[in-house]
């Protein structure tokens, strides 16, 4: 497939405006302006894009709520928190092709008739926020960005907001609460950020490979979209592939394309002949599948069905070496660390979770651990007030339903077989 | 109309609600630990969920919205697991020290475990540990037991607007901090402890020396302390204040309380009240009898009164007193001594404003409640800051910003630094001249209303003199914002009274007001400056605002009372002060006040009174002007005795009886007691029997009783008709701009933490703010070359003091600012008064101060 | 206090906001920049200059991971130990600093040379393990390679 995300990134210079615009860059701009709002709308319907941060929500939809809402200014919040470990898909367009999701948010600027928009980056992308901000500078000298944008009169701010370190502001209203200054904790919905967002006002976020979805759209048409990849969700997809394979890296594919040709296609399969043991296929929030329930589809329709999720897109993939045990600890020592405390089942629930894992590890398990263990999973899934809690859940019985013997063979033995 | 189905009975509700507040309204209990009703929905607890069907999973009902048709079940197998998890988890780093923990027995976490919880725990791992800190002397904090539900943090920020407490970390490391220091604005107003669930914050105050099921009796009551009445919960045990409580709910706070409210109460127990009477005896106070002591002040009133005439004797009432006290004090002085000679400290302040705004307007008092200022477009703010003088108003003004008015200061207040859209620094002492300026601005724009003659002939004479405009930063702001505002508020602090023309700036206030339309609120610091004047504890009026002069009203009262009432208006507070150093008062009676500490230039009442034949006091301690008397009377304080208080939005509650004491008699008995010795009987059987006289006799409080005034809502009718007769002719207005040269001038504080007599005999507020500070800006600190906390000598023309400063940048203009609340260290000792000749207030601007470093 | 200079850097940041509250973050790491890390006075100054109650600053700080608490190393080395780098062998590497540099997680070095703070995903994935050393990222990290990157910071 022909790339169009990371079109042009092994040019060095490809965060350089010139180079972008040599490429056939921003002219999509030119192209939205001349349309209606509501034409485009139309076609970002058509094209079936859905959101690619993770819950695979209708854009079209989520947007229609948004310019529905009488309230004005209207806010566009990109999430470029991406810290969902395994994950770093985001990170080439930010770093290699930051006008692309300049031109989207531009367009999706237009669209909903929001003036303002902020890029949520997070503080772990140091590089990333002084290439924005070059970008965004190269922009507002080209007139992509500010108060006439084009010469039609139309208004699109930009700036970095950097985070500082909390997994959580990757959920919508926690990176609402955080870019006004608070702590990132999610907030009560409804009401909904397309209604009531950032500063009180109708806040739209979409992550970074959603909005730089835009321009494609915009290039080829929505209906020309929707027939990349999977029916149901269709359009490129980024995927970042991590572990023991020979080649990691970020794979722009059709939506949809087969998890075990990723690995063993795209990524080359294992490295230095290693058995393949487990994938964790979306992120560490996605339950883990083991080596022989891989033959699936990657996107927000088949992943549930083969028993996870698509999350993020992010594949972590464990070779024999890995012990099953530890990773769930590291994971649960993750969502401990990252859990915002304000809820009880998340806030509790994480830090009991990671203290028995710890000692099964540690080799001080105790029998009937396994059975603790989802005894608390099952407490807090479903019941934890963001779906951080119900990740840690999830990845704790997912772990279990698959190697619940390797769980048993540490409390026995006190350690890897 | 929503209709919705709660454990298959059918709701309905008339407004939309939270499915936790439909099952409430149906009686049906859900567990709730994060909710509480006074904060809005948070949904962290995760106990109140509740199977609602077609939806997926189970539902928070605190944050669900009820809808029609909706399905709902409250309890279930499913539920109860839930429910039995969570305060497992709860438990799991929770001490389980209830056998030593003060909330035992009215923790929530208790009752839940106990309701819903397991009956064992399986957690083996180390519990968390946090050492309780008893670093602040007020709050007992205990991170172990903290459910970290955030309550006290919402109150503190959504609520109370002080944002002093915050979780600090994140996850299961969360704890709450700090709660107390001043650096971190704790207002001390103690809100937090009444929502917190646990035994994670508790007050120092009572600490360990009761348990909640002891208490013995609980009495409902308002607070001593302002002019808003607050209403408490006094809790007693073996006749002593255990607890001040609020009751969510109860009274126009609400369940809010601030500081002197919550934390000011031991007072009444201080080992410094008065427990018999005194007389002087060669020189010196001794204890004596009451029989003895009445006695004296009969005789020597009686020969006063037949030697020099009635004209000779002086009363100053008490506005800390009630309304029964001051009516019998009136009637007293009128009838049983012969003189109109009546008046109060109030005269400094509100009810100096209150006389010449009933004049211009035809009421001198708010037409509205507290509670409605938040509903305000805009807020004015002049003259003082509402946070520290009335604090719980204060709040309102706190909430309508939150909400998105206006709010607008005038000179400074700290308290609204964070709540403020716009502040306007005048130059110093210079308001008078901006609220001129802008009411000229203001009726050029809007025109004059034409329905009070007086009032437009006022603004046509400010309009010949000043343009409407102004060289001001912010002032063209300010002008169109009130131009713009359909509902706008104005509140007035006494500090603008309290100048040497004090009345520019309430004719300005008062002009304002009309031709806006605006809602006046007077800021009140003591508890019944209303109800004071209300029952005639004012020279010119009779009980019920009826003018003395007017024949009708004097004649209907002397028919009433059964004798002569002198026929003259009396002196007002600083003509009694004159008179007595002129020795035209030879006797005064003073009926719990302190007037030598609490007027300005105290050293000049002091040799006004010692100029005195006869001086009486009666209080509740040995104040500054008590040890000058020839007789001092210990008389009756809160939760001591009942009797009915006016607050400045017109509200009259009962303040009640909580506990027994031995010593000292209700004010209103001792007057009468002496009234009966002078020859004229007052039999009254009990402060009601008054109340039932007052409700005779005053148009304002007709038919009232104690039965209709505790259920809360006796507001006095207010008909907009002119009590006195508007004024015929305006006084001139002193057109000075005012040279104010000097580098720093000294003002009144009136400080959160103190009220002056009483809270200086609460250990908890003197622990909350021990000594006098003065208050100056880091500009003016520096350049005199100031850190905080050093020593200084203050020196005016009137005196000088020594003390700590306190840097504080909301301080705008050259002023230093000292409060009147420590013995010895009040900043009235430091400053003289000018009389303004319109409201007989003490003007004390423009006082140069020199300050040293020591 | 802070210098003119900062001000004017905090009025700039303001102003990119509707409201001066959501400057904290940014101004928070102003801060970190100028006094190394967040003490005491260094939030009393965020809180003046923003004009946001000190209780809230200080606890949104202490609610993110990348604001520091504590004086800090002069090279403050963030290392990723989330599952991708942990089966790719990142804790040897915090032994290693341990060992080679004395350099504990969450601590610093007797010589004040480094501080070291864990991570959770620092997106370098694909190229695990990776750390930052302050804003400086490295990748595909082995004893021998931290060795070498470590030479520059002195």
């Amino acid at each position: 497939m022909e790339k169009f995300l990371l079109r042009n990134i092994e040019n060095p210079n490809s965060a350089d405006i010139s180079e972008y615009m040599k490429a056939g860059g921003y002219k999509n701009i030119s192209k939205a302006l001349a349309l209606s709002p509501q034409d485009i709308m139309d076609e970002i319907k058509k094209s079936g894009l859905r959101g690619r941060g993770g819950a695979g929500f209708p854009t079209g939809m989520k947007w229609s709520f948004a310019k529905a809402d009488p309230k004005f200014p209207k806010y566009l919040l990109c999430n470029a928190d991406e810290g969902e470990p395994g994950t770093f898909k985001d990170r080439p367009i930010l770093e290699k092709n930051p006008h692309l999701l300049i031109e989207g948010m531009v367009i999706s600027g237009y669209v909903l008739g929001s003036e303002y928009g902020y890029i949520y980056l997070r503080g772990e992308y140091p590089a990333a926020a002084d290439i924005l901000n070059a970008a965004i500078k190269q922009a507002y000298e080209a007139n992509y960005l500010g108060d006439n944008i084009g010469g039609k009169g139309v208004k699109f701010h930009l700036a970095v907001h950097q985070g500082a370190g909390a997994y959580i502001c990757g959920e919508e209203t926690a990176l609402i609460e955080s870019i006004e200054g608070k702590k990132g904790q999610p907030r009560n919905k409804p009401p909904f950020p397309v209604n009531v967002g950032a500063w009180s006002m109708p806040t739209i976020v979409n992550n970074v490979e959603t909005l730089s979805n835009l321009p494609l759209i915009i290039e080829i048409g929505g209906e020309a979209y929707s027939n990349i990849g999977s029916k149901d969700c269709p359009g490129p997809k980024l995927y970042s592939i991590s572990g023991h394979v020979k080649r990691p890296g970020v794979y722009e594919l059709p939506m949809g394309t087969n998890l075990k040709d990723i690995i063993f296609t795209h990524a080359g399969g294992m490295r230095d002949g290693s058995k393949l043991k487990a994938v964790i296929p979306g992120g560490i929030s996605t339950p883990v599948l083991p080596a022989d329930a891989i033959d699936c589809a990657m996107d927000f329709v088949a992943m549930p069905r083969a028993g996870s999720m698509l999350g993020s897109g992010a594949i972590i993939v464990m070779d024999e070496s890995v012990c099953m045990v530890k990773v769930a600890y590291r994971a649960l020592k993750f969502f401990e660390h990252e859990s915002c405390g304000k809820c009880v089942p998340c806030r509790e629930g994480t830090d009991w979770l990671r203290k028995v894992l710890e000692r099964i590890e540690n080799g001080s398990g105790k029998e009937g651990d396994v059975e603790l263990l989802s005894d608390i999973a099952g407490i807090m899934l479903g019941k934890t007030f963001c779906p951080l809690g119900d990740g840690a859940a999830g990845v704790v019985m997912g772990m279990i339903k698959h190697f619940r013997n390797e769980f048993e063979e540490h409390i026995k033995n006190g350690k890897c077989q | 109309m929503i209709t919705l189905t709660i454990n298959e009975k059918e709701v309905t509700l008339d407004k939309p609600v939270s499915v936790l507040d439909a099952a409430r309204q149906a009686g049906i209990k859900i567990p709730t630990l994060c909710w509480h009703e006074a904060l809005k929905p948070y949904g962290g607890c995760r106990l109140c969920v509740v199977e609602v069907e077609r939806m997926p999973r189970l539902q928070t009902a605190c944050t669900l919205m009820a809808a029609d048709g909706m399905v709902v079940k409250t309890e279930s197998e499913t539920i109860s697991k839930v429910r039995r998890g969570i305060l497992e988890f709860l438990l799991i780093n929770h001490p389980l020290d209830c056998p030593y923990c003060d909330k035992a027995g009215e923790c929530e976490l208790q009752d839940l475990v106990n309701k819903y919880g397991p009956t064992v725990g399986r957690y083996k791992e180390e519990k968390r540990k946090v050492p309780e800190s008893h670093k602040d002397q007020i709050f007992a904090r205990n991170m172990e037991r903290c459910v970290v539900c955030t309550r006290c943090v919402r109150m503190c920020n959504d609520q109370q607007g002080a944002s002093a407490i915050s979780i600090m970390g994140r996850g299961n490391h969360s704890r709450m901090e700090p709660f107390s220091s001043a650096s971190f604005n704790c207002e001390y107003c103690g809100n937090c402890l009444t929502v917190c669930p646990v035994g994670a914050i508790l007050s120092r105050l009572y600490i360990h020396s009761f348990r909640p099921w002891q208490v013995d009796k609980e009495v409902e009551t308002i607070c001593s302390y302002c002019g808003v009445g607050c209403s408490v919960v006094v809790q007693v045990r073996d006749e002593s204040i255990k607890r001040v409580i609020p009751k969510i709910g109860l009274g126009l706070n609400k369940g809010l309380l601030c500081s002197r409210g919550r934390f000011g109460y031991e007072y009444i127990n201080s080992q410094d009240r008065l427990t018999t009477p005194l007389v002087r005896k060669n020189g010196n106070l001794e204890q004596s009898t009451w029989s003895e002591a009445l006695s004296i002040v009969a005789d020597r009133l009686s020969d006063i009164k037949k030697s020099e005439g009635g004209k000779a004797i002086a009363g100053i009432a008490s506005p800390r007193c009630s309304n029964e006290d001051n009516y019998v004090f009136q009637k007293f002085m009128r009838m049983t001594c012969g003189s109109n000679n009546i008046d109060s400290i109030s005269r400094t302040g509100y009810a100096a404003a209150q006389k010449y705004f009933e004049q211009l307007l035809g009421q001198g008092i708010t037409t509205n409640t507290i509670e409605g200022l938040k509903n305000s477009e805009l807020i004015l703010v002049v003259g003082g800051d509402p946070t520290a003088v009335n604090p719980v108003l204060g709040l309102s003004i706190r909430e309508a910003s939150r909400q998105g008015a206006e709010v607008v200061v005038l000179g400074n207040a700290k308290g609204l630094d964070r709540f403020m859209t716009q502040q306007v620094v005048p130059q110093v002492f210079g308001e008078a001249e901006v609220l001129e300026e802008l009411l000229v601005a203001v009726s050029g724009a809007k025109g004059l209303r034409g329905e009070k003659m007086d009032v437009d002939s006022g603004i046509r004479m400010l309009s010949d003199k000043y343009s409407g405009k102004m060289d001001l930063d912010g002032f063209e702001k300010l002008k169109q914002s009130l131009l713009e505002s359909s509902s706008t508020s104005i509140v007035f602090g006494t500090d603008l009274v309290q100048r040497s023309n004090g009345h520019r700036a309430i004719f300005a206030v008062a002009g304002l007001t009309y031709l806006l339309e605006a809602r006046l609120y007077m800021l009140s610091d003591r508890p019944n400056e209303q109800g004071l004047i209300d029952v005639g504890c004012v020279p010119d009026m009779l009980p019920g605002g009826r003018p003395i002069n007017i024949i009708d009203f004097k004649r209907k009262f002397e028919t009433e009372w059964g004798g002569p009432i002198p026929d003259e208006a009396g002196k007002t507070l600083f003509e009694i002060i004159e008179g007595a150093k002129n020795k035209d008062i030879k006797a005064l009676y003073v009926m719990g006040d302190n007037p030598v500490f609490n007027l300005p230039n105290g050293p000049h009442v002091i040799e006004a009174l010692q100029s005195l034949e006869f001086l009486v006091v009666q209080d509740l301690f040995l104040s500054e002007t008590a040890r000058l008397a020839d007789v001092v009377l210990p008389a009756l304080g809160w939760t001591e005795k009942t009797g009915t208080y006016t607050n400045l939005e017109r509200r009259i509650q009962l303040q009640k009886k909580a506990v027994n004491t031995s010593s000292g008699m209700e004010d209103w008995k001792i007057i009468s007691e002496v009234s009966g010795k002078m020859g004229y009987k007052m039999s009254y059987s009990d402060s009601e029997d008054v109340m039932e006289e007052i409700a005779r006799v005053s148009p304002l409080y007709r038919d009232l009783t104690y039965r209709e005034i505790s259920k809360g809502n006796s507001l006095w009718p207010y008909h907009g008709e002119p009590l006195r007769g508007e004024i015929h002719k305006l006084p001139v207005m002193v057109d000075s701009k005012g040279e104010y040269r000097a580098d720093l001038y000294i003002s009144l504080e009136k400080p959160l933490f103190h009220s002056g007599t009483l809270s200086r005999r609460s250990p908890a507020l003197i622990k909350i703010c021990p000594q006098p500070t003065l208050k100056i800006n880091g500009t003016a600190a520096a350049k005199l070359g100031l850190n905080e906390g050093d020593m200084v000598r203050i020196s005016t023309a009137a005196g000088s003091s020594e003390m700590p400063v306190s840097i504080d940048d909301t301080i705008k203009d050259n002023k230093v600012l000292m409060g009147n609340n420590f013995e010895g260290k009040g900043v009235f000792n430091l400053i003289t008064y000018k009389l303004d000749p319109v409201t007989m207030a003490p003007g004390i601007e423009g006082c140069e101060v020199t300050i040293v470093k020591l | 206090m802070f210098n003119e200079t900062v001000l004017k850097e905090i009025e700039e940041i303001k102003a990119r906001y509707p409201d001066r509250k959501s400057a904290l973050l940014p101004s928070l790491y102003v801060a970190q920049r100028e006094f190394g890390w967040l003490s005491q006075e260094a939030m009393e100054c965020v809180s003046k200059a923003l004009n946001v109650p000190e209780a809230m600053v200080r606890g949104t700080a202490s609610f993110y991971s990348m604001y520091r608490h504590r004086p800090a190393g002069r090279h403050v080395i963030q290392l990723c130990t989330n599952v991708s780098c942990m089966i790719l062998g990142a804790e040897k590497l915090v032994d290693f600093l341990e060992t080679r540099y004395g350099v504990q997680p969450g601590g610093t070095s007797q010589d004040s040379r480094f501080s070291l703070v864990i991570m959770e995903c620092i997106g370098a994935c694909g190229t695990a393990p990776a750390m930052l050393v302050n804003t400086d990222f490295y990748d595909n990290l082995s004893e021998k390679r931290i060795e070498e990157i470590l030479e520059k910071y002195k």
